[in-house]
């Protein structure tokens, strides 16, 4: 803490102390991964905190998810610390979003989601005691875009669209390895193209007019957007002997920190160096405000969210009941039919005894009809 | 393996359907396989319209290829537009419409009284599935797909741009989808042989190329001089990954499978194996004419359920009739019965008193 500077009195010390007390505190920091399943999610979230947050899928379960048609959200929570600064991260997954054959309506469970911590923090903040606040409001949200080389798919721009509105949204091409050059600016420059006519909302960090050299970092990082990703948490070996993190084919060493091979140093920069603090404040400051002034416009102070009790999964659920329902009705009517025809055949079998047992007695009477007459003519013959 | 030199003017037709999303290698592999642009790459000129779905399209392009001497008349059916909407359940339909569709005409055609001996047999002979090098396993579309063409189609799995895949993540991945495939009872075409049957030869070549599903894919339409020589390949700034090295890409085993060693096993699995399948379903179908269980519309069904239920009381209100009609007209036999026996007997007692008398 330095002196007062002569003549001052001395509140030009007033960040310093801030400094101080931010220090002590800590911070939290809430960031969200979308994408399919295969885009590289986990092992970037790895890279970018260094450190194993989510561990390698294990495969042995995999059958109990495949089919079950639903995205899911998952979160993970981790404490960082760096020089004696505190961070308590909180990491949301998004697994099973895009990977169906029908994925309509797959991103509202991740839009709830949003909602809902925005929601969750509002009510809070309307207790009487809001002392202890948990807060899981998304401060980042990387939408992870497969690198086919060609543009936004409608699921892509389905899903933007919504969390644009709701959320810092970073764009990241994943899986970025697969293009060449050539290929991966042509597909940037289309991405933006889309975004732009397709009026969605992408986290743009602020440039600040006075400060030169902040400005120039800040628009380098804007046009090199959607970042091109590669992740990787191994140590590999390159052809000049440098041991980096990077992934290991046959042919070369593709590696993360290489600024020629891809952008995930600016991706770094963005999300933890230098916007990190941007990211939360524009998210508190201006996400949630959207939000509040949202839903106080429609509802009454304290008055609880309507929600909405559609999910297709359900919708699956009940046409699958009500199959089974009809097979059930129609077995109990092929039973039915069946004892109908097991009676008419009783039936039908009794019938033909009686017929039997009815000639049987005809014979018999005609024999004794015979007897008697013979017997008539003979008693008669005496 | 020689294969019959059928029409050597004509060259031997074959048709390969390739499905699978945008992106994961289909139009580049197709020209890499034809070594010529036969197949256009997607435009994609207008972001205003990006976000509207198309339906799939389903177009056949004829070439003419030499393979060992051979000459093919190779029909290529690319599928642009599938799995690349939101909800692709239509896409599936029509592919495997398009499939029966074929069959169809051959039935008719074959049934016909006067045969057309200009007819084009269009039946598609294999279909190579591109899955998306993801690395983990199978997603729910690629099973559904391939469970529900195979019945229809010799399925071949293959992984596109497999160059995304470390050589280490590409076995792991291998043998998941394998597993998965397994798990999931999917019929697909795996290069099948007769340990008792065939001679060593095939075994050991089929034993190879199975154990090399799925195929990993590697295609490029550029070339570059590597040690003088004119190369296919893709150029990254950290290396160059060579189309036909077998060690970087599984593209030229199974060119040679395809268009060489195993042509005439599929075209002669697609036509006596499931052409037969289907022809048969589809006659026995038009005997006993199948109760169409497509699914009615939630009000239609909830109806239908309500007249159902109706219908059953109806029934079995019928039933209960029935049953109380039989059961009399039961007791009533049974009575006329009782009385028959009675008289039968009176006759018989006064036969014997008379017989009595008759011996006096």
């Amino acid at each position: 803490m330095a002196a007062p500077a002569v003549g001052g009195i001395g509140i030009a010390n007033l960040p310093n102390q801030r400094h101080k007390i931010v220090a002590k505190r800590g911070a939290h920091f809430t960031i969200m991964v979308v994408g399919e399943s295969g885009l590289g999610k986990t092992t970037l979230i790895n890279t970018l905190f260094s450190t194993e947050l989510s561990s390698s899928k294990n495969y042995s379960r995999r059958h109990v998810k495949q089919l079950d048609k639903l995205t899911e959200v998952e979160i993970i929570k981790a404490e960082l610390e760096e020089k004696s600064f505190k961070v308590k991260l909180t990491v949301i997954d998004t697994p099973g979003f895009g990977d169906y054959v029908n994925n309509r309506d797959s991103w509202s469970p991740i839009i709830d989601f949003i909602d809902d911590q925005h929601e969750t923090y509002m009510r809070q903040e309307q207790q009487p005691q809001r002392g202890e606040k948990t807060d899981l409001r998304v401060h980042a949200c990387l939408y992870f875009i497969r690198a086919t080389g060609h543009t936004l798919k409608p699921l892509d721009i389905e899903i933007m669209k919504r969390l644009g509105t709701r959320v810092n949204l970073i764009p990241v091409i994943a899986k970025a390895d697969t293009l060449t050059q050539g290929d991966l600016a042509n597909f940037k420059q289309r991405i933006r193209a889309v975004i732009a006519a397709q009026n969605i909302r992408i986290y743009q960090p602020p440039i600040d007019p006075e400060d030169t050299q902040s400005a120039e970092h800040a628009r380098l990082l804007a046009d090199a957007m959607p970042f091109s990703i590669i992740g990787s948490t191994e140590d590999v070996q390159t052809a000049d002997g440098r041991t980096v993190k990077g992934r290991q084919y046959l042919w070369g060493v593709a590696e993360v920190e290489n600024e020629n091979h891809c952008d995930f140093r600016k991706l770094r920069s963005l999300v933890i160096r230098t916007h990190m603090l941007d990211l939360i404040s524009t998210t508190e400051e201006s996400h949630y405000e959207n939000y509040r002034q949202a839903q106080m416009e429609t509802r009454k102070f304290g008055e609880p969210k309507v929600k909405k009790l559609d999910n297709p999964k359900f919708k699956e659920e009940e046409e699958g009941l009500r199959r089974r329902f009809t097979e059930q009705v129609k077995a109990e009517e092929a039973r039915f039919r069946q004892w109908e025809q097991h009676l008419i055949a009783e039936r039908d079998r009794l019938n033909k005894d009686l017929e039997l047992a009815h000639s049987a007695v005809k014979q018999l009477e005609a024999e004794l009809d015979n007897l008697q007459v013979g017997y008539g003519r003979g008693s008669q013959r005496r | 393996m020689a294969t019959r030199k059928k029409g050597v003017k004509k060259g031997v037709q074959f048709t390969v359907m390739v499905v699978g999303a945008s992106g994961t290698g289909r139009t580049t592999f197709v020209n890499t396989l034809c070594e010529t642009g036969v197949l256009e790459h997607k435009v994609n000129d207008n972001p205003e319209t990006a976000h509207v779905e198309e339906g799939i399209r389903i177009k056949p392009v004829n070439i003419e290829l030499e393979e060992d001497g051979v000459r093919i008349a190779l029909t290529i059916v690319d599928t642009p537009g599938f799995g690349d909407n939101i909800d692709n359940e239509f896409a599936f339909q029509e592919i495997l419409g398009y499939l029966e569709r074929e069959y169809d005409h051959v039935l008719g055609e074959e049934s016909r009284i006067k045969r057309n001996p200009r007819f084009r047999d269009n039946r598609v002979h294999a279909l190579l599935y591109f899955i998306p090098p993801t690395g983990h396993a199978l997603r729910e579309i690629d099973i559904e797909l391939m469970r529900r063409l195979s019945p229809r189609v010799n399925v071949i799995p293959v992984i596109g741009k497999a160059d995304s895949l470390t050589p280490q993540e590409l076995k792991g991945f291998k043998k998941r989808v394998m597993e998965d495939i397994e798990h999931y009872d999917i019929p697909v075409y795996n290069f099948p042989y007769d340990i008792e049957e065939d001679d060593e030869d095939t075994i050991a070549d089929n034993s190879e190329l199975r154990a090399l599903m799925p195929f990993a894919i590697v295609g490029s339409e550029d070339e570059i001089e590597i040690d003088g020589q004119l190369v296919r390949a893709r150029i990254y700034p950290w290396g160059v990954v060579e189309v036909d090295n077998p060690k970087h890409s599984d593209f030229s085993r199974l060119r040679s499978a395809l268009l060489n060693t195993h042509l005439t096993e599929l075209k002669s699995l697609t036509h006596d194996v499931l052409y037969e399948t289907y022809r048969t379903e589809k006659l026995s179908r038009t005997v006993h004419s199948e109760q169409d269980s497509s699914m009615l519309p939630e009000d239609l069904a909830s109806q239908g359920m309500r007249l159902k239920e109706e219908q059953l009381r109806r029934e079995e209100e019928k039933l209960r009739e029935i049953e109380l009609k039989v059961s009399r007209e039961i007791q009533e036999k049974r009575e006329a019965l009782l009385a028959k026996e009675e008289s039968l007997r009176n006759l018989e007692s006064r036969l014997a008193a008379q017989g009595l008398n008759a011996d006096f």
